[in-house]
């Protein structure tokens, strides 16, 4: 099932940071679609939900250095 | 020792440690270099000072070069890794520390402009109480199902969307429409989850819960505007593509051709555009964000940085600058007496939408009628014997058929006579003549500014109603302060000539246009443009849709519950508040100007570091300090429009 989780990010320091958050995400399997933005810290992502779950994003995110809230 | 809360603490707080303990590391190494002959203990704590402050970079840079980017973290730690292999020490640490301390400023900033809404978000309550089963419980407000009753106590806000099914309250809508004075509340009304309960116990029926109600629709509007790139953006993205590349082989370029580690390093620190990059979206974010919190949406970037270019703005009369609340002023009758003129007027709009055809109506129904009829009792016994009578249209006939003429009026046929109610231009068309007295009467009707409708039985004019919408108080302010700004103002009515000239002078605006039917108000945007004028249009959002559509801005009114208006218009009033209107321009004129000075400030900044750098004049460690400098500049400047 496609599922569509929205995170926000609020420490996100530079803009081209944010591209490489959306990239890392892009490559996790599972994921269809990924949206990173820098001036609103929203991420969202339509993801299927049996192969990436909202954790396995969360922790994605997270390594690349940055704090992902659940919104 | 349970290390914990320290590890926790140290985690949350990374950035601040890592940039203050390599600022004082920095400090301490450059003193004891200075001030003392330890200089390969000072050398070990400048390299320290650099390895805590880049960790986190070169983390980062690790990450752009693997997802194939050149950002600027790659770029700094490039340069600070050169540094220290040319034995540039101070240099390495000083680049790094101004990074990392630009950086976390960046971060804590930008937080304030992502947070804008989010002020919004926490609105919106919890929990909610419902009745279920003939009890009260407390739910999750996004477990209420739409069609369940909640309860909602004075001075609670209101979890959910929904109609008011019991009581009366006066409720604080700020939060959805940016109107500050309370609005009375009572059965059948709308309320918005968010706004806050002032007075009353309201009970009521759920329309939508959770993410599914208008204020959560506009906080996800509004982000998706703050997020689509405006054309000055995408122009800058298109430019930063091929600007660092450039940069970088600029640097080797220049290594090759001087042998000059230092002046290649010092490019780098100026090979990412980051003002330049950042300036216009943070204007952008900013605005868009302040004046949601203001009841005003806008669209986007691209419509903020078009409606900072408004040269013109064109007004619909009714429910724009007047109340859109048509009452009947006066009617005369020529022939027959005033009110039997006014119940053939009724008859033959009855079936009639227009808002002249209600007003028409509601003042027949107010006045007893000519005839025998008693009134309401006598009513109540017709539906008792069957005899079948509305009562929502009162003793008001059926006509037996019914036209509209768009723009005109209208024809009915009633008991064998033909009634016709409409302008000049209506009779005119079925060749009636109009007495002087008549023409006397209803010149004199317009030159007050109202619409004056003329009621035709078998070809002879009988009587005359005579309608009029009261101006919204604020009107002449508005159009005046509009004027003040610099900004041409032109009202667009269906209304004659007279009618508008008199209208026009009460709120003392530029120009009118009358007498336009819906298509000819785009006809004269459209003329408008080609004259090369900007265009503003302001209307409704409806029946207005397609003049906002042609306008280069389209501004719709009284947008809250109206989905269709919030998502055609380029800019939607929440509330039905005309004093939003200057605010708006005056936010997207300001934001234009603010957008300019980021670009001329960065692209200065670059050009100076460049020849700066280019002529030696700049050292590393200034170049970093400036480019960081900029990059704040922008955003402290950009930030000013949150409190705009």
């Amino acid at each position: 099932m496609t599922e569509t989780t929205q995170f926000r990010v609020m420490d996100f320091d530079c803009s081209t940071c944010a591209s490489i958050v959306e990239r890392a995400l892009t490559k996790v399997d599972g994921v269809d679609d990924v949206e990173v933005h820098y001036t609103t810290g929203r991420v969202e992502i339509d993801h299927d939900d049996g192969v990436a779950d909202p954790e396995t994003l969360a922790q994605t995110i997270k390594n690349q250095g940055y704090t992902p809230q659940f919104a | 020792m349970d290390t914990r809360p320290l590890t926790r603490y140290v985690r949350k707080h990374r950035k601040v440690i890592a940039t203050s303990t390599s600022g004082l590391l920095y400090g301490g190494g450059w003193s004891l270099g200075y001030l003392t002959d330890l200089h390969t203990a000072s050398i070990a704590i400048l390299i320290l000072a650099a390895v805590v402050g880049g960790y986190d970079i070169a983390k980062t840079a690790y990450h752009e070069l693997k997802s194939r980017t050149v950002g600027i973290k790659t770029l700094v730690t490039l340069v600070a890794v050169g540094a220290i292999a040319i034995g540039a020490y101070w240099e390495a640490a000083a680049v790094v520390f101004l990074f990392s301390l630009g950086s976390y400023l960046e971060g804590r900033t930008m937080r304030k402009t992502r947070t804008a809404l989010q002020e919004l978000l926490e609105l919106t309550p919890d929990t909610a109480t419902v009745r279920r089963d003939g009890e009260l419980k407390d739910v999750p407000a996004r477990a209420v199902d739409d069609g369940e009753i909640v309860v909602v106590k004075p001075g609670e806000k209101i979890p959910v969307d929904g109609d008011v099914t019991d009581g009366e309250s006066a409720v604080n809508q700020a939060p959805v429409t940016g109107e500050s004075a309370p609005v009375h509340k009572t059965g059948g009304d709308e309320v918005y989850a968010g706004t806050i309960n002032q007075e009353g116990a309201l009970e009521v029926t759920t329309t939508g819960a959770g993410s599914d109600t208008t204020l959560q629709r506009i906080i996800r509007r509004v982000e998706k505007a703050q997020e689509a790139q405006s054309p000055t953006e995408s122009l800058i993205d298109r430019f930063a593509k091929y600007y660092t590349p450039g940069i970088i082989a600029l640097s080797i370029g220049a290594f090759a051709v001087t042998r000059n580690a230092m002046l290649s390093l010092t490019l780098l620190v100026i090979g990412c555009p980051g003002a330049l990059v950042i300036g216009p979206p943070v204007n952008i974010v900013s605005a868009i964000g302040n004046a949601a919190r203001s009841g005003v949406l806008m669209k986007g970037g691209e419509h903020l940085e078009r409606a900072g270019k408004i040269d013109l703005v064109a007004v619909d009369k009714t429910g724009t600058l007047t109340k859109g609340e048509t009452a009947v002023a006066d009617v005369e009758g020529f022939g027959v007496d005033a009110p039997e003129a006014l119940e053939l007027a009724a008859i033959a709009e009855k079936k009639s939408e227009h808002h002249l055809a209600d007003a028409i109506v509601d003042a027949a129904r107010e006045r007893p009628a000519t005839a025998t009829d008693g009134g309401a009792t006598i009513t109540r016994e017709d539906d008792a014997t069957g005899v079948a009578t509305s009562t929502e249209t009162g003793s008001i006939p059926d006509s037996d058929d019914f036209y509209v003429i768009a723009g005109k009026g209208v024809i009915a046929h009633h008991e064998g006579r033909e009634i016709v109610i409409g302008n000049r231009s209506l009779l005119a068309d079925h060749d009636v003549t109009i007495p002087d007295p008549v023409a006397e009467y209803v010149r004199d009707r317009e030159a007050r500014g109202e619409t004056a409708v003329h009621v035709v039985r078998d070809g002879t004019v009988v009587g005359v109603v005579a309608m009029r919408d009261e101006l919204r108080e604020a009107a002449p302010s508005v159009v005046q302060e509009l004027q003040n700004t610099g900004i041409e103002t032109v009202m667009l009515t269906g209304d004659n000539e007279r009618t508008a000239a008199a209208v026009a002078e009460q709120v003392g605006i530029d120009e009118y246009r009358a007498e336009l039917l819906p298509e000819d108000k785009q006809a004269v945007i459209e003329a408008f443009q080609d004259d090369d004028r900007v265009v503003a249009m302001v209307g409704d959002g409806i029946n207005d849709a397609p003049s906002l559509a042609t306008a280069d801005v389209g501004i719709a009114m009284g947008a809250a519950g109206t989905d269709t208006a919030i998502e055609t218009a380029d800019m939607a009033l929440m509330a039905d508040d005309l004093e939003r209107i200057p605010y708006a321009v005056t936010l997207s004129k300001a934001t234009r100007w603010n957008i300019a000075e980021n670009v001329s400030l960065a692209v200065l900044t670059v050009a100076i570091l460049l020849a700066g750098v280019l002529t030696s004049y700049v050292t590393l460690a200034a170049g970093m300090l400036v480019h960081e400098a900029s990059v704040l500049a922008v955003i402290l400047n950009g930030m000013r429009l949150l409190r705009y």
